[in-house]
């Protein structure tokens, strides 16, 4: 039954995908979109409910991932050929010859029985998150797009081509998450990419076309690294599974697929092709940059954890992840694009990940766990949030953002419980951060960058709550008119992120505790990380939920005694204009109505993307190069 | 105990078209040699976190509506104090064309402090008059009008003319009504 | 290990009696801030009436939401000041005082005033400028007691003084921000209320003014309870640390002149992190 499920997880979408491109009517194009994310999503839910906590495919012939490999390569060939990017068909080339190599290597005989898909705990919740999330935003994109602006010189076939993209992505990140076999590994891995580079030159401006010049140069690369990490196993005796990497006795394999999954997940210096995917149309962002695409790389390193435990790859993986963090948290400080700074936001979530995974320890381990799942969730919801909030007002500028309340309250409640649960405890992300910080203490300089990091992070948070949560009094609000596609997904969503953020502590004691025992088993740890964790289930939880029910009922007791009569204006030292329809009016020089603004500070010239870049960029690449050097020096 | 103004009576003051005297007194009540904070007056920023409202200068036509919007953004029981010979009747500059002659045109004022400027001993016995005006009506009443007490004898109010902010609201009625900018009684 | 009754009787006796310890402190601050500026000063129990005075005042304000976050910042301050008296996890009693001021941050952008919303982004660089010292205190207390919970404080033996003297240097900056005085005293002033027109709380009038003030009283009893805690072996010294500290710190208030966030900024990112860095590169060499 398994083996179904699977098979329909990473082969439906697909084939609702390639039935989405051949039909031409509208309504059927939805309606396949709607069947497929429904579908996907009730088979992982399924999945999670009633398989199997571990599960294996095997295959008895390799020729289909071999095909849809070499399909794969031939397409990054021809992009690099019709878009004249000579380095990417470069790349391409090398890699076509890497296969050719890897076609005519012997394997050692115990590595015939390799299985093609694995199944496991963390697979599961990488499935759970891609296809429920996914599924989400995909329900959202069916009314987004019909309001985007920009459909192409072809319209109706461009759309067509963009839910196929879409739609087949969620299965082949299925098809990621659970392949053990390299070549299924490399495969799915390149049919991400060039989803992402035809979803980011969706629109075809100019801008666009150069994003996905640039994120497919980057992926290419990390798909390179990927395929040499496999040659190099390969050439080790350790056949094409990547679970056995972890008992392999060489490091070198996984330093090549830490240097993948730094690309996939845009860490630092690589970030630069997902500050420029941003330019696609928001599912995009939602759904590849911020949830389900990006996660490909930390799956890896979380997938690679149990082996470079320990060594010292391990240390420069923790030191780059929390170099990553504090950097990019201190880039998100100087941007006012919205959109620019949920990517940077989502690049230190995933770096921090990263850090926690390089740390080496069950706690550690555990802390990166609850992360991606918080995160995914998190962040997909507010980039949906962001996309409703840029058509309403047509602009991505925080400083815009003011007085929403009135015009949309439904969005920007929604889009404030996002927010609140990427900075407030009890909620996921922040007690990911909690045990990063906790579980951090014997790394120190992990640690100095994590608090920094940390601090940077509540301060664009603060500033664009701030900004959301600004508005006049107003006697009632009047709800805004949305697609129900849209205003669905994002209730959906919404309730996930409060439901989820609410029972976090307990789900973390309950599901994802006993995933890093099962991980980190005890032989190979010390008394002391253990005795950490445990720390963790003497924390007391009642008061803080005690405290929030008193919370909500007494503000709504009082919410309902405002009136017209205690309303106030802002003091503008007594220049207000009392007969105005704005309240924050006030009459200047020669009796002239002015409106009184204020922006929120941005630090261009220190935390400006050119001044954090150009010291940023140098320290990254070289503990990138450190990956190599520690292990080989 | 609760709403004890008496106790903790915080002033913000504003300035009328004063030549600053009255301010620069005000001021030193503030300082140690005199010490207003004794009584647990509090010189705040903004209307919002003020009981006691003291306004210097006679009142002009540009700032009696600022001097109306600070006014309406405290919240009660609120007093105004009208400090010196400006801020009661105009002072010497009562004919002056722009002048309306007192902050009594605009708000209702509730206790005047006499003097060119006042000594800041009067300053300190105004608000401690103040004061006394909570403590001798416990149900104060938020416009500021109930009990009021003078440390001059105004002259003889015109009795059709309520002083209540509506009607202090049309400023130049007073002009019209007397050219000479004299209040008629 | 205690009960869960005994558990929240102990909470609501702290949350209780922190604010009348904040009072009375604050009210301390006064009368000493006058006789150094050889005044009277006014009574003891000014801070009392003047929140007594501010429950009897009509209700005003400029928009639904400014109720919502004055309480969120006092019940966050309660939930961190019951946290502690309860001996938890220090990185999440940290964590709840940053929603705290998050809450009072959001309460002074939600509306649309100038002066409130500068406050508002200074208080943000404010809370830039301490936490990292204040998470750094807490992995030090951590290196040496080996426990990242409130109620371990002791359990190495020695008083945290002498295994964080810098950070207790740091913490001093840090003191002067939370307490609101000079020279940080930035985003809403502790006793000059004209600065930016007592920025955040600019908006705020009568009761709700009066829950801010309270939650000032809690953050007074906070720092000095934390302040005390640097000779938690024996709290009479510990409480003597904290009454000079706390001297120091209204001899600095009459001393300096308000500085500009961007100082504050620099000077807490290089002093204050670099006294705090400094500290435990020695706890981690031992």
């Amino acid at each position: 039954m398994v083996s179904w499920l699977l098979i329909v997880l990473i082969a439906g979408p697909i084939l609702f995908g390639l039935g989405i491109l051949l039909v031409p009517a509208r309504e059927l194009r939805v309606g396949l979109t709607l069947a497929a994310a429904g579908v996907t999503a009730a088979a992982a839910l399924f999945l999670s409910r009633w398989g199997p906590a571990y599960g294996e495919i095997h295959a008895s012939s390799h020729a289909l991932p071999i095909l849809l490999d070499w399909l794969m390569i031939a397409a990054v060939i021809a992009i690099g050929h019709f878009t004249r990017h000579t380095a990417v068909l470069v790349m391409g080339v090398v890699q076509a010859a890497m296969g050719l190599a890897l076609e005519f290597l012997p394997r050692a005989p115990q590595t015939a029985t390799q299985a093609a898909f694995v199944f496991d705990q963390l697979s599961l919740i990488l499935v759970l998150i891609t296809s429920v999330v996914g599924a989400l935003v995909l329900v959202y994109a069916v009314g987004y797009m019909d309001r985007h602006e920009h459909h192409g010189p072809q319209g109706q076939a461009d759309q067509g081509r963009f839910f196929f993209f879409l739609t087949a992505f969620l299965g082949a990140m299925n098809g990621l998450v659970l392949a053990n076999d390299m070549r299924w590994l490399s495969a799915f891995w390149e049919a991400t990419t060039l989803c992402s580079f035809f979803l980011i030159g969706h629109d075809r401006t100019p801008e666009a076309d150069h994003s996905a010049r640039r994120a497919i140069l980057i992926n290419v690369f990390g798909g390179m690294c990927l395929q040499t990490g496999w040659l190099v196993a390969v050439l080790k005796g350790n056949g094409d599974a990547l679970t056995t990497l972890n008992q392999a006795h060489t490091l070198v394999p996984l330093a090549f697929l830490a240097v993948a999954a730094m690309t996939k997940s845009a860490q630092m210096p690589f970030q630069s092709w997902l500050l420029g995917a941003m330019l696609a149309p928001t599912p995009v962002s939602a759904l590849l940059h911020s949830s389900t695409m990006v996660n490909a790389g930390v799956y890896l390193m979380m997938r690679m954890a149990p082996g470079y435990g320990g060594s010292r790859l391990a240390t420069v993986i923790a030191l780059a992840g929390a170099f990553s963090f504090m950097a990019t948290s201190a880039l998100a400080v100087g941007q006012s694009n919205g959109k620019k700074v949920l990517a940077y936001s989502t690049i230190a979530n995933l770096a921090l990940i990263i850090a926690c995974a390089g740390m080496s320890t069950p706690l550690g381990y555990a802390a990166a766990f609850l992360l991606i799942v918080f995160h995914a969730i998190t962040k997909g919801l507010l980039f949906i949030c962001m996309g409703t909030i840029e058509q309403a007002i047509g602009s991505r500028d925080i400083e815009d953002m003011h007085g929403m309340m009135k015009k949309m309250p439904f969005t920007t409640v929604i889009a404030i419980v996002g927010m609140i649960a990427m900075l407030m405890p009890p909620f996921g992300v922040l007690l990911g951060k909690w045990i990063a910080i906790e579980t951090a203490v014997h790394s120190p300089v992990v640690m100095l960058m994590i608090v920094l990091g940390s601090a940077l992070t509540v301060v664009f948070w603060a500033k664009w709550l701030g900004r959301i949560v600004t508005v006049s009094y107003h006697h009632k609000y009047t709800m805004e008119e949305l697609p129900p596609v849209m205003s669905g997904s994002m209730l959906a969503l919404g309730i996930a992120t409060l439901l989820s953020g609410f029972f976090a502590f307990p789900l973390f004691e309950r599901f994802i505790k006993p995933l890093a025992r099962v991980m980190f088993p005890l032989s190979s740890q010390t008394d002391a990380s253990w005795k950490m964790l445990q720390m963790t289930e003497s924390f007391m939880t009642w008061p803080i939920y005690a405290l929030a029910a008193l919370l909500v009922g007494s503000v709504l007791l009082m919410f309902r005694s405002v009136h017209d009569g205690k309303i106030r204006r802002p003091f503008m030292c007594g220049e207000n204009v009392t007969d105005g329809q704005l309240s924050y009016e006030f009459r200047s020089i020669m009796d002239r109505r002015e409106v009184a603004m204020s922006r929120s500070y941005y630090f261009a010239s220190i935390f400006g993307e050119e001044s954090v870049t150009s010291w940023a960029d140098p320290v990254a690449l070289a503990l990138v190069l450190s990956l190599f050097g520690v292990i080989a020096i | 105990m609760i709403g004890c103004v008496d106790r903790s009576p915080w002033i913000v003051h504003y300035n009328c078209n004063s030549c600053n005297g009255c301010d620069i007194e005000l001021l030193a009540c503030l300082t140690p040699l005199y010490d207003l904070e004794r009584f647990g007056v509090l010189h705040v920023g903004n209307p919002k976190h003020a009981d006691i409202l003291v306004v210097t200068g006679s009142v002009n036509h540009r700032n009696a509506r600022v001097l109306k919007n600070v006014y309406d953004q405290m919240p009660g029981p609120r007093m105004v104090v009208a400090m010196g010979a400006c801020g009661s009747t105009g002072g010497i500059f009562a004919d002056c064309y722009n002048v309306l002659g007192g902050v009594e045109k605009v708000i209702p004022v509730d206790v005047w402090i006499p003097g060119c400027p006042p000594k800041p001993e009067a300053i300190i016995d105004g608000m401690v008059r103040a004061v006394q005006l909570w403590k001798a009506n416990p149900a104060f009443q938020p416009q500021g009008g109930a009990a009021r007490m003078s440390l001059i004898r105004r002259p003889p109010a015109s009795a059709a003319r309520p002083v209540t902010p509506a009607a202090a609201a049309q400023p130049t009625q007073n002009e019209e009504a007397d050219p000479d900018g004299r209040q008629s009684s | 290990m205690m009960t869960n009754m005994t558990q929240v009787v102990i909470a609501l006796v702290a949350v209780l009696l922190a604010p009348a310890v904040g009072a009375l402190l604050q009210g301390i601050d006064r009368i000493v801030n006058a006789r150094m500026q050889s005044r009277v000063g006014p009574p003891l129990l000014q801070p009392v009436y003047d929140v007594m005075k501010l429950l009897g005042k009509e209700v005003v304000m400029l928009n639904r939401t400014q109720i919502l976050y004055a309480w969120l910042h006092l019940f966050f301050l309660m939930l961190a000041t019951a946290l502690v008296v309860l001996g938890q996890d220090m990185i999440m009693i940290l964590l709840v005082l940053a929603v705290s001021t998050i809450a009072l941050i959001l309460g002074g952008m939600c509306v649309r005033s100038p002066y409130s919303r500068i406050g508002s982004q200074r208080e943000i660089m404010q809370m830039l400028s301490y936490e990292p010292i204040l998470v750094m205190l807490v992995i030090g207390i951590f290196l040496t007691n080996g426990s990242f919970m409130a109620r371990d404080i002791t359990l190495a033996g020695k008083p945290l003084l002498l295994t964080l003297p810098l950070i207790f240097f740091a913490f001093l900056l840090v003191t002067a921000i939370k307490l609101k005085k000079s020279p940080f005293d930035l985003a809403t002033s502790h006793h000059g209320h004209q600065e930016i027109v007592k920025g955040i709380t600019i908006e705020y009038a009568g009761p709700y003014l009066a829950v801010l003030e309270i939650a000032h009283w809690y953050e007074t009893a906070l720092v000095f309870l934390v302040l005390a805690a640097f000779w938690a072996t024996n709290w009479k010294i510990g409480i003597l640390i904290a009454i000079i500290s706390y001297g120091i710190e209204i001899l600095f208030d009459n001393l300096c002149a308000r500085l500009t966030y961007q100082w504050m900024l620099s000077h807490m990112w290089t002093v204050g992190l670099g006294l705090s860095v400094t500290n435990l590169i020695w706890l981690y060499w031992k």
